[in-house]
């Protein structure tokens, strides 16, 4: 059975579980990085000397990286809905979920550590400002994108690049700042909340 | 033929450019960003909504995000050695060049635009130890990692190493104090062996 390593709370954790529920099984989830679990303890380190979650262990494999991990769940399973087979349309997958690791990552990371998570070292009134002008850009960007495809990232199938973007997307909305009128985003929104996995897995549990 | 649009000094246009003379794919480079500018243009934005470089045209096909494509001309034009079928063999090349978007990138930026793009009198000593300091660091993970295995994805080169690659380039020759790293020097020499990196990555930081 796949073992998962992490905790509800992280985004990158949820996209695995969400992953594992499309593939049609549940992993086994050990609690890492709350209460006495420290991702800094030597057997975590051992598995993933990054100190982050989600890491898996599939038998001996080990693996770490959220997006690595929910692509080589897909290509294991041969689940070539959630990741396509032809080099060209599954590229077109990997690059929107690199995007959303390289950019709306980035550009949410302050606002939601200072307005949602609460810490000390994001008060910053204008730092935060500018973190929620990027993401609503970011989120722009999407809007442009669903308005063409007129159903998911990538076309008019599901694939692994909404899990990502999906839970992104939560993200914008669960967090208390001035979002900007997105009409296709929020039909997007309603359409992943037709999904069992995301129902279960898109909030912190 | 195949077109790639990026000044030839970006890290992430020579991941792609690299990938391209290690599949063996001809193209065509057309210089973009930068001093270039061209960004912001209608048919480019067209082309890239998030306005950055590198993005490919392969007749018609147009794909963004530097690791997307370099994975896309492994799968496409490589063999599988370069770019393994196996999901366990694929997994952790793909967990490293992640890694280098997630974790080692941010560091690298402070230190290029600072020790390349800013002049002296302007610098942020405090920032650039600072990356420094985290960027070594990271080296020191993979180096651990190099341990037990010649490249990133295990005992051959794939194209795993190509992100991680860009920037080792860049790690030894910003004037920066290293620390001691043996099996990243010989992983980095290992590189430098290949044509691909020497032509395209072994060039002059700007």
């Amino acid at each position: 059975m796949l073992e998962l390593l992490g905790r509800l709370s992280s985004i990158n954790v949820r996209k695995v579980l969400w992953t594992c529920l499309e593939l049609g099984f549940e992993p086994s989830l050990t609690e890492w990085g709350s209460g006495s679990r420290s991702l800094q303890a030597p057997e975590f380190l051992a598995l993933n000397p990054n100190g982050l979650v989600p890491v898996v262990k599939d038998g001996g494999f080990v693996l770490w990286e959220s997006n690595a991990i929910c692509r080589y769940l897909a290509h294991k399973h041969r689940r070539f809905d959630l990741l396509p087979e032809g080099p060209a349309e599954r590229a077109i997958v990997e690059q929107w979920m690199d995007w959303q690791l390289t950019e709306i990552n980035n550009a949410w990371r302050y606002a939601f550590m200072g307005l949602v998570r609460h810490s000390p070292k994001h008060r910053d009134a204008s730092a935060i400002a500018d973190s929620v002008t990027q993401w609503n850009h970011q989120m722009a960007i999407l809007d442009r994108t669903l308005g063409r495809t007129g159903a998911f990232v990538t076309g008019e199938a599901f694939t692994l690049a909404d899990i990502v973007v999906g839970l992104s997307t939560h993200r914008w909305y669960a967090t208390p700042i001035t979002r900007p009128q997105l009409t296709a985003v929020a039909a997007y929104y309603a359409r992943l909340r037709e999904r069992p996995a995301f129902a279960r897995y898109s909030d912190q549990a | 033929m195949l077109k790639i649009w990026g000044r030839a000094n970006s890290s992430n246009v020579q991941k792609a450019l690299w990938a391209a003379e290690e599949v063996g794919v001809r193209y065509d480079r057309i210089d973009l960003g930068g001093p270039f500018g061209g960004l912001d243009k209608p048919d480019y934005v067209a082309r890239n909504p998030n306005k950055r470089i590198p993005t490919i045209d392969d007749d018609g096909y147009i794909l963004w995000e530097s690791n997307a494509i370099v994975r896309y001309f492994g799968h496409k034009y490589g063999n599988d050695q370069l770019w393994p079928r196996d999901p366990k063999v694929r997994g952790l090349a793909e967990q490293w060049m992640d890694w280098q978007q997630t974790t080692l990138f941010s560091d690298f930026v402070v230190l290029i635009v600072q020790l390349l793009r800013t002049p002296p009198d302007k610098r942020d000593q405090t920032a650039i130890e600072n990356a420094r300091q985290k960027a070594e660091a990271s080296w020191a993970m993979f180096d651990q990692h190099l341990k037990a295995n010649a490249f990133a994805a295990g005992k051959a080169f794939t194209l795993g190493d190509v992100p991680l690659g860009v920037f080792a380039w860049r790690r030894y020759e910003l004037p920066i104090q290293r620390a001691n790293l043996p099996n990243v020097d010989a992983w980095y020499k290992r590189l430098q062996a290949r044509p691909g990196y020497k032509k395209i990555v072994m060039t002059p930081l700007s």
